[in-house]
């Protein structure tokens, strides 16, 4: 586009001419200038250069009229000529001074009117009179302005005074931009008009006249900013001109194709930039397409196709550049079109980099055909030397010849011929490449932009040729491989062909072994047959790479595996630059999953197992693939493992020279393998033992093949499992193969193994006797016996774990008990005490504990050696847990970094409660109280107790263990609020055994003024019973344990009655004794009594049967009643029955406080210590 | 004039092409039919903009070249036929008539026991028929 000038480019812009009062100018010109629509200014420093600048228009109509042809279409400076020289309005700016001054002045003045009016008279320029005052007081008288105005014929209104530097100049600089720009809109019209109509009248000669006035109203519409009619008559203007091309006999056939072309150009360029600008991209696409349809097969003559294609080339370069500088409109590519009419517009014909893309592609064929022009022009040797005296003709799109004649210059038409040398000598001055490449590089990053990827690469491609032609490798080699690595991924082979087949060139010329051998290898495996499925190519459209088919391939092949055998050379440029493959330069290719070079070598891993132990031997195979065309001998594989002692390496044993010079490399298993031949698509499967030592992953990383002294390939093992298809090759309709024999391992093989550990020598014993009890320190024996292993760097870790699966911690219960306990069951401790010797080793032992886990470091410990240790378990509740104890040791060395050997044991052990408590309150015997919270509620929680009575508090603690415990003693630490006795009673018991109940009572008196008490807690110390077997293992047999245990809370309450039975402990036959039943009232208030006593037939009973007696306040009433027994035995005693009326409470006395033993005669007691057992005695009895 | 025809695979592989042209440009219409594929990834991935045309396998004119003029056609298995012609006046109903056949063609072939999905077309019936399509929608169109 920037070859087009200015005034093309740019939309007209109307122009003024000023003079006179020269010191205004440039305040007028620059308010002009900044206006909106703008107008330019020419200002002319005085009257006598305004004629020099326009001079008298001269009268040619007659003369185009007469003869009716024209020797041109546009001249190339008519829109110049109007833009900057010819003014639509003339201003003359007059002073005060010359106007009111004196006659020599006004005489001046009339003269310069004059001369203004003869020039613009002939143009239809308009004039303005502007009068410069001083002061705005400065006033003109009528006459003068009357004379004034006579002599310029101007209207009244085009006379306008200004005064400078006054705050009304600016408004008189606006009004004058408002008159210059009616004036202006005026004169172009007038202009418009006037051509117009010899248009509508076709009173032009001839088709280019029409052109040509078709043109000039455009461009006065444009200056008036008639976007719309100046539309109108450049397609007028064009069309006219497309139906010339047939007709018109003017210039030489040549030479008039190269002028309508000129002049469609311009048309269409001035259509094209009104209707982008207008925001009709869609119109705008569609012209360009009629525009490029209409003059696409105008080649012309042979000899200059180069002009046409270089003009093709220019209209899609400028749409291009129209297409992007209204970007702004085209944001996305519109739709609209799309899909609705049958000449729809696609999706590309909106983009520039479509449009660069075409103008490169002109230019290419444009630089053929000049080339072919030229040489077919070889003999001409005057090509060479530039005829300078061609120049452009004042008619657009001609060349004249400049001849002097007559002591002057002169132009002269050109012949075809001499035109035709002409524009050669030209064409041949200017390299295309550049260009071709920049036009490409833009659509190329346009279309990677809105990643249109094939697009970019075909772009890409075009532009890396033209690097690879001006020989800028490093270019074009990062280009094609950005576009090879496009086809590769699609499988378009063909062109993916085309393209290493220049890389290849590429990395010949910058002479890269490596880099050639690459693409050798990979043209050398691409799927390309020759039996025609893919037709063949011409040879000359393949570049460097040669026909696309078999044969092909397997030059390649054979070339390649020459020059890396160091059989022949490959030669580059020079006769010094050389490609070759020697020790000093050796070769070493890697190929990864992802390289495209896997088609060239694949290597695959299958171990058989899945895991091996170490020592053991397992079976891998390996199988290698090549698509190569050509079988391959393979000198020697290097297999390659994580662990670097498994390594081993397979010898030809054909490549006899290879098994003489590896003895230096003696450590590495060899294994001889009779031929190590790849043939195309077949799997070379070999299979072998490996036997991994090291525990952990054995992993297969490379394998690496020599092809040859200097050669190397390093593939990396894949698994056949995890193996993706081969690119390319995937799409080919081949049959599929299998890396292993076994289809099985072929899906699910991997080029892994996992190799255990080796067996432990080392007993771990764990050893527990019967469940441990809540509450004591219950120890586990640990013992590790060597058996074949030393242990170094030994570590035990134990773990306790809920067998049920929930955890040993609660945290609900945190809150509420104490830290300590907020572990049902806990680790407290390790001891460890190994052999005599080692005991100040094991207080070196590293202990870490938590609650349940412990890490405990052993001391090394030589083969045959034990050590011991005991942990020490806590319950705090009855749960089972289970018990994890795994020693990890390295067998070997005691390096942090050794192999690690591990044994685990669990055990289950049990949590079991020891001693079971529980309490009872009881009364004195024979005594009863009344409690009235007893009879309210009969499910009371609480026990209630008699207020200043004495109880008692019988504790019984059941051994609920398997085994015998020893109570070392009991106590009640108190609570608040009451007496008891008792507190501390040691009581040197023998065994209680599993499921006997030991006792121990209390005596509780309340005290008054209470409601409720706590009893405090029983603390019963306790231990495992040292008896005779269990010492040895069970340590905690000596340790006492204490269980706490909590007593309810009671309530006190003052009982109001108290009923006593008194009577004597036995009576004897025959002999009478009393019974008196006491009822005590605590109360102050008077208590109504009812009793009544039933018979016995055991007793002749004496005393009131029933009746209601009043029991005065803080007073006994006492009911007394003789008794004879009458037989002996146990007997009961006649039944009282009492009930209180108040409170509607009876009392029966149960039948163990009413049963009396009779003695038939007078016992006689022997005297026995006392026990402790008889108050035990009695409450059970 | 058809010069080339191609059935390109959902994994924008090609599977079968072959070009009809006597000169040297049959690596060119590689290229342009590759290019095209770009083309109608558009046109897939944006079937908002093809508006009336959702469900239609005949995707249209794909885009016009120096030369040449590229069509499309899209089958439900997402494979897609592209078609380079130089006649610059082609009437859609002409296209989509050939279209029609082709892909008739196509199934032909690629139900064949032995044709595995997704790889190369090699049937040497399938590259008789193609041909003689080709050559028909010339001489009809012709006509």
């Amino acid at each position: 586009m920037e070859e087009y000038a200015e005034e093309l480019r740019t939309p007209p812009i109307a122009l003024i001419a000023l003079v006179g009062c020269q010191e205004l100018h440039h305040t007028i010109s620059t308010h002009l200038h900044s206006d909106q629509p703008p107008i330019n200014t020419l200002a002319m420093p005085d009257f006598a250069s305004i004629s020099s600048l326009l001079p008298p228009k001269k009268d040619k109509n007659a003369a185009d009229s007469a003869n009716g042809s024209v020797p041109g279409i546009i001249k190339r400076d008519w829109l110049l000529k109007h833009r900057t020289r010819i003014p639509a309005v003339i201003a003359a700016l007059f002073s005060y001074a010359q106007i009111s001054g004196d006659p020599t002045q006004w005489l001046q003045v009339c003269t310069d009117l004059e001369n203004l009016k003869f020039i613009s008279r002939g143009r239809n320029i308009r004039l303005v009179l502007i009068i410069v005052q001083e002061t705005p007081m400065d006033e003109i008288n009528e006459e003068r302005m009357t004379a004034l105005r006579k002599r310029a014929e101007v209207e009244s209104k085009h006379v306008i005074f200004v005064t400078p530097n006054t705050s009304e100049f600016t408004e008189s600089l606006n009004r004058l931009a408002i008159v210059f720009a009616e004036l202006a809109n005026t004169y172009y019209r007038d202009e418009g008009r006037r051509i117009k109509t010899r248009i509508e009248r076709k009173s032009y000669g001839s088709v280019e006249m029409n052109i040509r006035c078709c043109f000039k109203v455009a461009v006065y519409a444009e200056f008036r900013r008639d976007w719309a009619e100046a539309l109108r008559l450049y397609e007028d203007a064009y069309h006219a001109l497309r139906e010339m091309v047939a007709t018109s006999t003017r210039l030489p056939a040549t030479q008039r194709l190269v002028e309508i072309k000129t002049i469609a150009e311009l048309l269409y360029f001035k259509i094209s930039t009104l209707l982008l600008h207008g925001g009709k991209v869609a119109e705008a696409v569609k012209w360009f397409r009629q525009h490029n349809t209409s003059y696409r097969r105008l080649i012309g003559s042979s000899e200059v196709a180069f002009l046409h294609w270089e003009w093709m080339s220019r209209q899609y370069l400028v749409f291009a550049e129209l297409l992007e500088t209204s970007s702004a409109i085209n944001q996305g590519i519109p739709a609209l079109l799309f899909g609705v009419a049958d000449k729809l517009l696609t999706e590309w014909e909106f983009l520039p980099a479509y449009y660069y893309q075409l103008a490169a592609s002109y230019l290419k064929e444009k630089r053929s055909c000049l080339e072919l022009s030229l040489s077919m022009m070889e003999t001409a040797s005057e090509l060479n030397s530039r005829d300078d005296s061609v120049i452009p003709s004042v008619y657009m799109g001609q060349f004249a010849r400049l001849v002097e004649q007559d002591g002057g210059l002169a132009t002269h038409l050109l012949t075809d011929e001499e035109y035709i040398r002409f524009t050669l000598a030209e064409g041949k001055r200017f390299q295309d490449s550049f260009e071709i490449i920049a036009l490409n590089k833009k659509s190329f990053e346009s279309y990677n932009n809105l990643k249109v990827q094939r697009m970019a690469s075909y772009c890409g491609f075009q532009m890396a040729l033209e690097y690879f032609s001006l020989g800028d490798l490093s270019n074009a080699k990062e280009i094609f491989e950005h576009v090879a690595a496009v086809y590769r991924q699609e499988g378009w082979i063909d062109l993916l062909w085309e393209a290493l087949g220049y890389l290849r060139e590429c990395s010949k010329k910058q002479l890269s072994v490596i880099g050639f051998v690459e693409y050798s290898l990979e043209m050398a495996a691409v799927p390309i047959f020759s039996d025609g499925d893919y037709q063949s190519f011409k040879r000359k459209e393949c570049g460097p790479a040669g026909l696309a088919n078999y044969s092909q391939r397997e030059n390649i092949h054979r070339e390649v595996f020459g020059l890396v055998k160091g059989e022949n050379k490959i030669q580059s440029d020079g006769e010094s630059n050389v490609l070759e493959v020697s020790r000093e330069n050796p070769i070493l290719l890697e190929i990864d999953i992802v390289s495209p070079l896997r088609i060239v070598l694949l290597a695959s891993i299958a171990f058989h197992e899945q895991t091996v132990k170490p020592g053991m031997s397992t079976s891998m195979t390996l199988s290698l693939l090549s698509q190569l065309p050509l079988p391959v001998e393979i000198d020697q594989l290097e297999v390659q493992f994580n662990q670097a002692d498994c390594n081993f390496t397979i010898i030809n044993s054909e490549a006899h020279s290879l098994s003489e010079n590896s003895s230096y490399q003696s450590s590495v298993r060899m294994e001889i393998s009779s031929a190590l031949v790849l043939t195309t698509n077949k799997w070379l499967r070999l299979t072998y033992d490996i036997k991994p030592e090291q525990s952990g992953k054995l992993e297969c990383v490379s394998v690496v093949a020599s092809l040859g002294p200097n050669f190397k390939i390093c593939c990396r093992a894949e698994s056949p499992a995890s193996m993706n298809g081969l690119p390319l090759w995937k799409f080919e309709n081949q049959v599929e193969t299998f890396p292993t024999k076994d289809p099985a391992l072929a899906f699910t093989g991997q080029k892994a193994i996992q190799v255990e550990e080796s067996d432990p020598l080392v007993d771990l014993c764990l050893s527990a006797s019967g469940p441990a009890l809540v509450g004591e320190r219950f120890t586990v024996p640990v013992k590790l016996v060597s058996k074949g292993h030393p242990i170094y760097s030994g570590e035990l870790k134990i773990n306790l774990v809920d067998v049920k699966g929930g955890g040993l911690f609660s945290p609900r219960e945190m809150e509420v008990s104490s830290s300590m306990d907020s572990h049902h069951v806990e680790l407290v401790g390790v001891t460890a005490s190994g052999t005599e010797e080692e005991t100040s080793s094991a207080s070196d032992c590293i202990i870490k504990l938590q609650h349940s886990f412990g890490l405990l470091s052993v001391p090394t410990i030589k083969e045959g050696e034990s050590w011991s240790c005991k942990l020490e378990i806590k319950w705090h509740r009855p749960k089972p847990i289970m018990l994890y104890v795994s020693l990890g040791y390295s067998p070997y060395s005691a390096e942090p970094a050794a192999q690690k050997v591990n044994v685990h044991k669990s055990l289950q052990i049990e949590g079991k409660i020891a001693v079971s408590i529980s309490q009872r309150f009881m009364l004195p015997f024979r005594r009863d109280p009344l409690l009235l919270s007893a009879i309210k509620s009969n499910d009371s929680e609480l026990a209630a107790l008699p207020v200043n009575e004495t109880n008692i508090l019988i504790v019984s603690a059941k051994n609920c263990s398997e085994v015998p415990l020893q109570i070392l003693s009991a106590s009640i630490e108190p609570g608040d609020g009451k007496d008891n006795e008792g507190h501390s009673c040691t009581a040197q018991h023998g065994d209680i055994m599993p499921g006997e109940e030991f006792k121990r009572v209390f005596s509780v008196t309340p005290e008054p003024n209470t409601l409720m008490v706590s009893m405090g807690t029983l603390c019963l110390r306790w231990k495992r019973s040292s008896g005779h077997h269990q010492s040895a293992d069970c340590g905690p047999a000596n340790v006492e344990v204490l269980t706490k245990h909590k007593l309810p809370d009671v309530n006190v309450e003052l009982p109001p009655l108290v009923v006593n039975l008194e009577c004597p402990p036995y009576a004897i036959l025959g002999s009478p004794f009393t019974y008196f039943v006491k009822i005590r009232n605590q109360t102050k208030l008077l208590q109504e009594i009812e009793f009544t006593s039933a018979d016995s037939q055991s007793f002749v009973m004496s005393g009131s049967h029933n009746d209601t007696v009043m029991v005065l306040p803080k007073t006994e009433y006492i009911l007394s009643y003789k008794l004879v027994p009458l037989s002996s035995g146990l007997h009961q005693l006649p039944r009282v029955t009492i009930t209180s009326s108040r409170y509607s409470a009876g009392f029966q006395p149960s039948l163990a406080a009413t049963a009396i033993f009779i003695y038939p005669s007078i016992p006689r007691f022997m005297v026995n210590d006392a026990d402790h057992e008889t108050p035990e005695a009695v409450v059970a009895g | 004039m058809i010069v080339c025809v191609a059935v390109v695979g959902h994994q924008n592989n090609p599977l079968y092409i072959q070009s009809f042209t006597d000169a040297d440009d049959a690596l060119k219409l590689h290229h342009i039919v590759h290019c095209s594929l770009d083309v109608v990834d558009e046109r897939v991935n944006n079937p908002k903009k093809a508006g009336p045309t959702l469900n239609e396998t005949f995707l249209g004119l794909l885009y016009p070249s120096e030369n040449f003029k590229v069509y499309g056609y899209l089958t439900n298995t997402k494979v897609k036929f592209i078609l380079v012609t130089t006649e610059l006046d082609v009437k859609d109903g002409d296209m989509r008539n050939f279209f029609r056949k082709f892909h008739s063609v196509y199934v032909d072939a690629v139900s064949n026991p032995f044709h595995v999905p997704g790889k190369k077309i090699t049937s040497k019936t399938f590259a008789e028929r193609v041909s003689t399509l080709v050559k028909s929608f010339g001489s009809s169109s012709a006509a």
